[in-house]
This record gives C-alpha cells, structure tokens and sequence, in this order.
C-alpha cells in the first residue's frame, strides 16, 4: 500500500514527463483496440448480412470453365434448369424447398420515376427459403407461374425509389429491356430486410419465373442459380452432400455446377477479416513495443536521476526488494493508466471512425476480451521493460548512492 | 588488472556504551567515512567485527543489515539528505514505514519527534520550504523514528552557519540527557568538548581516545 503512495506521489512530481512517457503507450493500445472493434464490427456485420437469409439456405449455381465468359456459355448452353429446383425438392430428403432464379439487371420505370435494380424471376417457394415478408398486396402463386401473368413484388428500397409516398399496389411499371419495355402490374411490396451476400431482396423485384424468362431474360429454361433449403440447420451439411450426389447425376459433370452454403461463404470471409485484424493489431503493437522502450529508457532516467534519493531510503532501512518494487511499481502503474486511456481513447476513436463511415456499414464492436487483453498487454509491457531499471536501482550499492551529486 | 586493496582503516577498537556522546574526529582522508559506513551498517568490515548491542553484523546478509540500519541507527547526514518531494511529516515517517509500523502510529510518532526538535508548527512543509537548520531538525527526529540503538551523525553542522550548528548541538545535548546515544563523526576539532568521549583518528588508526569536557 505505502509503495503504491510512494509511486503514485513520484509519478506525479513530474507530471509532463510522466504523461510524455505514457503516450507511447496512450497512442499503442488505442490503435490496437480501434483495430480490434472495427474488425470485430465488421465480422459482426458479415454474420449478420449472411445469417439474415438463414444459415440453411444453399445456393447452387451454374459451373464454370475459367472467365465470365465461361460463366455466360454455362448458363445459357447448360446446367442448372428450372425443372431442376422441382427435382431437387421432391429427391433429397433433407432439402425441404427449392427456387429457381433467373436474374439480370434491368432499370423499372414509373411515370418519370426510373429506377435500376436486380429483376428477379422465381417461383413462390422463394417466400419460404429467404424469410421474406410481404408488407402489403400479397406474392405471386403457382398459378401466377402457369399463367405467366405479368405481376410484380417490389423490394422496399425499389418502392422507395420509384413510388416515394404513392400506394405502388395495383400500379403499372415497366421493365425496360434491350428489346423494349414490358408492363407489369405491382402486387405486393416486401418488408425491409437488409441485404445477404447471395440476395439483396431490398434492392430486388419479383416476378413469376416463367414470364420473366419468356419476357424479359430469354433464358429459356436455364436457371441462374437454385437457391434450396435444408430441413435445418444442422442438417445443411448432410443436405449439401445429397445435392453434390443429386446434380453429379443429373450432369454428369462435377464442374456443371457449384454449391455453397452460407456457412462456407460465413467461414471464408471470416477467415480474411480475421487475418486482416490480426495483421493490423500486429502492426499496431509494433508501436506498444516502441511505447515500452519509451518507458524503459525514462525509467533508466529516473533510476540515475534519483540515485541519491535511493542511496537515503537504502540508508533508513529500506530493501533491495523494496527499491526494486518501488520502481517496478512505477512502470506498471505508467503503463497500467497509459492502458486505461488507451483503451478508452481508442473505444471513442473506432466508434467516430464508425460514425464517419456509417454509409459503408462500418460497425464498431468493442469486446470486454479486447479491453482486458488491451491491459494486460500494457501492464506486462510495464512490468517487461521496468524490470531491467528497477533491478539496476536496486542494485545500487548505498554507499555510492549516497555519494552520488 | 585486480583492484588493488587498500586498507582505509587498521586496528580500529573501541566501543560506545549506551548513553554515550562520543565524537569520533580526524582530519580528511583519515578514514573516518570509511569507520562512518561501516559503524552505519553501509559496508561489511573485510576484517574486524563490528557488534550491536552484542550482536555482530559481520555474517548479516544485505537484507538483514537494512533491516539493522532501520531499527538500529538512526543517521544524521551532513547534507540532511531529506527526500525533497515528501513533506517534514512524511520524511520522519518514512523509517516507520520500512519497519511496517500502522498509519496512526507512523503519524503520532512523528509528530511527537518533530515536536521534540521544535518543528511542530512546520510539519507539513516540504524541505524546500524549510532553513538549513530546520532541515537538520527534521532529519534527526527522522533519525530517531525507530527508536535506534544509536544515531550517527556525519558532519552534522557542516552545512549550517554558526547560530543553526549551536541549536543542532543543543539538540543532540538534550537528546543524550534523555539517554540517547549519539556517534558523531566530524572534522571539527571544536567538537572535542562537546562529547564524554572521543575517539581520534588519524591515517587509518586510533591516535587516542579521551574523555571530552563538558558531559
């Protein structure tokens, strides 16, 4: 207790020193706790943008031979079919529903309002698989599909867009393609859901699969991707490999096609955002390290600086272990409260960076796991490079000491 | 290349009996620092024993003797050698805090100490805010904060004028009629009257010890 006085009242007779020397330390576990929440933030967006369609839900996609030429090729001369989200449904047990999507980006006109965004064209299955709501009119049937009835379901940003406040139900719209344009009558307006990697459903609209081909995309049959659901979540995996076997099958041909599951797509970004924190804190502990050094060297300082002060306590009894304690103590109180600005500092740094880049959904997440590694990271660096002065001080032979101008 | 030994000090025999004021005088270089760290538990002898209060402190490991010097001598430097960033309070309490004794001990003994020096009005000043004179007061009721076999005193009057040196002396005075004992070590031979005994020393050896005058 009577040491922790002592260190505190030495450390705040020289104030600006004191301060100078946390700085490195200040300025090290801010950086590392700002990189830290921004990472952790942006993986918490990731999951969430990703488990918004549900961790369930797969996605095959038409293969392809090198280039987004080979892409295009695939999909217009083979693969995925639209039968083929029917096949899939009825044949593996543990996928309980599967949509076609044929999809391409068009821009939607209404009166003078235009308005570009993903046309979609799918089976009403699509309601199920993704979670999506409809907000007001209703979606499209199976009937719709037979029928090639030319309905529409906005997403809410393409509400937005194109309707501002007007009631879009029962409207005409037209989709402008490269051959004209093509009336559409809007049925249903989608609840706001967010965007996922595989869909944006805000910024989409929905027609029945059937006229979109025929009308708009001229696939004839060939589907852009299936999206298909597992009876749950633990079952995806077992679900993956039913399909893997199902389609392998059906073309004949492991590079027809491709799958993958939210998961898969969840741990590869995860991985990169992980590296990249991890890249990032290492380089911002560079400067702890630097920061640590600063201290070392202002600990040599004050060592040589009081070594007659050292010499008179050696005098009046205190010992060796004392000194070194005294010292020690200093240097982990330094850091200990460079630890606690820096922290704090760094909390208040990665949530205006959020705040500057909220367009970009830049998150700021900061973990307690962060904050307590952030402290024990400086208090060790204290404790590291206080060690060597504290030891030279008490190393000090009174005599001498005492001696010392 | 060996460092080469040089014995400052050869023969050096005699004792202090509780109650004593002994001077201990010779001119510089007579080896008297040398006696002085080694009588203050600074330094180990590399011959001779040194005993306190029948205890040697020859084989005492370096823990030990700061152990000794805490409860056992009480020093009194030439240049006070008060810490400049505690108050006069503070500086006396700080044996006390080595020696683990609680707060309200620590405060109530030092307090008294500097009473007994004439410092009670002054007690929260910090040394920088204190004369020569009041300086030494503080540092010899620091001196005394653990009850001390003895207290050594280095040239106590050394750094003083003539009026501060008379009121230090006359401090040391009343603390021997109180029954403390007190070693001075000094290079003033007007010293020589001031204590019961005193031990001369010249070039490393005893040149003779007397009784002094006055007590």
């Amino acid at each position: 207790m009577e040491i922790l006085r002592e260190t505190i009242r030495s450390l705040l007779s020289n104030k600006l020193r004191t301060f100078l020397s946390m700085l490195g330390i200040i300025i090290g576990i801010a950086s590392v706790i700002t990189v830290m929440s921004l990472g952790e933030g942006t993986t918490a967006n990731i999951k969430e943008t990703v488990s918004s369609l549900g961790s369930n839900v797969l996605s095959i996609y038409p293969g392809f031979s090198g280039g987004r030429g080979g892409f295009i090729a695939q999909r217009i001369t083979s693969s995925t079919k639209y039968e083929d989200a029917q096949y899939i449904k009825d044949s593996a047990p543990h996928i309980i529903n599967a949509a076609p999507i044929v999809e391409g980006y068009n821009t939607l006109k209404f009166n003078d309002y235009s308005y570009s965004a993903e046309g979609v064209g799918t089976t009403p299955e699509i309601k199920d698989i993704v979670n999506m709501t409809v907000e007001s009119g209703s979606f499209f049937t199976q009937e719709d599909i037979d029928n090639m009835s030319n309905y529409i379901v906005l997403g809410s940003t393409v509400a937005e867009n194109l309707f501002e406040q007007a009631n879009p139900l029962g409207q005409k719209v037209y989709v402008i393609t490269s051959l004209g344009k093509v009336a559409f009558t809007v049925i249903g307006v989608l609840k706001e859901q967010g965007s996922s990697i595989m869909l944006d459903i805000d910024n989409a609209y929905f027609m029945p699969y059937t006229t979109a081909d025929a009308r708009i995309f001229h696939e004839n049959g060939n589907a852009s991707m299936i999206l298909a659901k597992a009876s749950s979540e633990e079952e995806t995996e077992l679900a993956q490999i039913e399909l893997d076997f199902l389609l392998y099958g059906l073309l004949g041909n492991e590079n027809s096609y491709r799958i993958s599951s939210q998961n898969t797509m969840l741990e590869a970004i995860s991985q990169i955002t992980g590296v990249m924190t991890f890249i990032l804190v290492a380089i911002a502990a560079i400067s702890l390290v630097v920061g640590g050094i600063g201290i070392m060297n202002i600990m040599l300082v004050s060592v040589s600086e009081r070594t007659r002060e050292i010499g008179i306590k050696m005098a009046l009894g205190a010992s060796r272990s004392r000194i070194l304690l005294e010292f020690l103590f200093e240097s982990i109180i330094l850091t200990f409260i460079a630890g606690i600005i820096g922290v704090s500092l760094g909390t208040g740094l990665s949530n205006l960076i959020a705040g500057f880049a909220a367009q970009y959904d830049l998150k700021s997440i900061t973990t307690v796991g962060s904050v307590l590694v952030s402290f024990g990271v400086s208090s060790g660096v204290g404790l590291f490079f206080g060690i060597y002065p504290a030891r030279k001080a008490s190393k000090l032979s009174p005599i001498e000491a005492l001696r010392y101008e | 290349m060996g460092k080469i030994e040089v014995h400052a000090l050869r023969d050096v025999s005699f004792s202090v009996e509780r109650g004593d004021f002994s001077i201990i005088i010779g001119p510089s270089g007579s080896g008297k620092s040398t006696l002085l760290q080694i009588l203050g538990c600074l330094d180990r002898p590399s011959s001779g024993e040194i005993l306190i209060e029948e205890k040697t402190i020859n084989t005492l490991k370096d823990r030990e003797l700061s152990v000794v010097r805490n409860r056992k001598i009480g020093f009194v430097f030439q240049r006070f050698n008060l810490l400049n960033n505690m108050t006069a309070l503070e500086n006396v309490e700080l044996p006390m805090i080595y020696a683990k004794a609680s707060m309200k001990e620590r405060k109530n003994k030092a307090k008294e100490l500097l009473e007994l020096v004439g410092l009670g009005d002054r007690m929260n000043h910090k040394p920088s805010e204190l004369s020569g004179g009041q300086q030494q007061r503080v540092a010899i009721a620091r001196a005394l904060a653990n009850d001390p076999a003895f207290v050594l005193a280095d040239e106590p009057t050394g750094n003083l004028d003539t009026k501060s040196g008379e009121e230090i002396l006359g401090i040391f005075h009343k603390l021997n009629d109180m029954g403390k004992t007190l070693v001075i070590v000094t290079h003033d031979m007007d010293m020589v009257g001031e204590g019961n005994k005193v031990v001369h020393i010249r070039d490393g050896l005893i040149e003779k010890i007397s009784s002094g005058g006055v007590v």
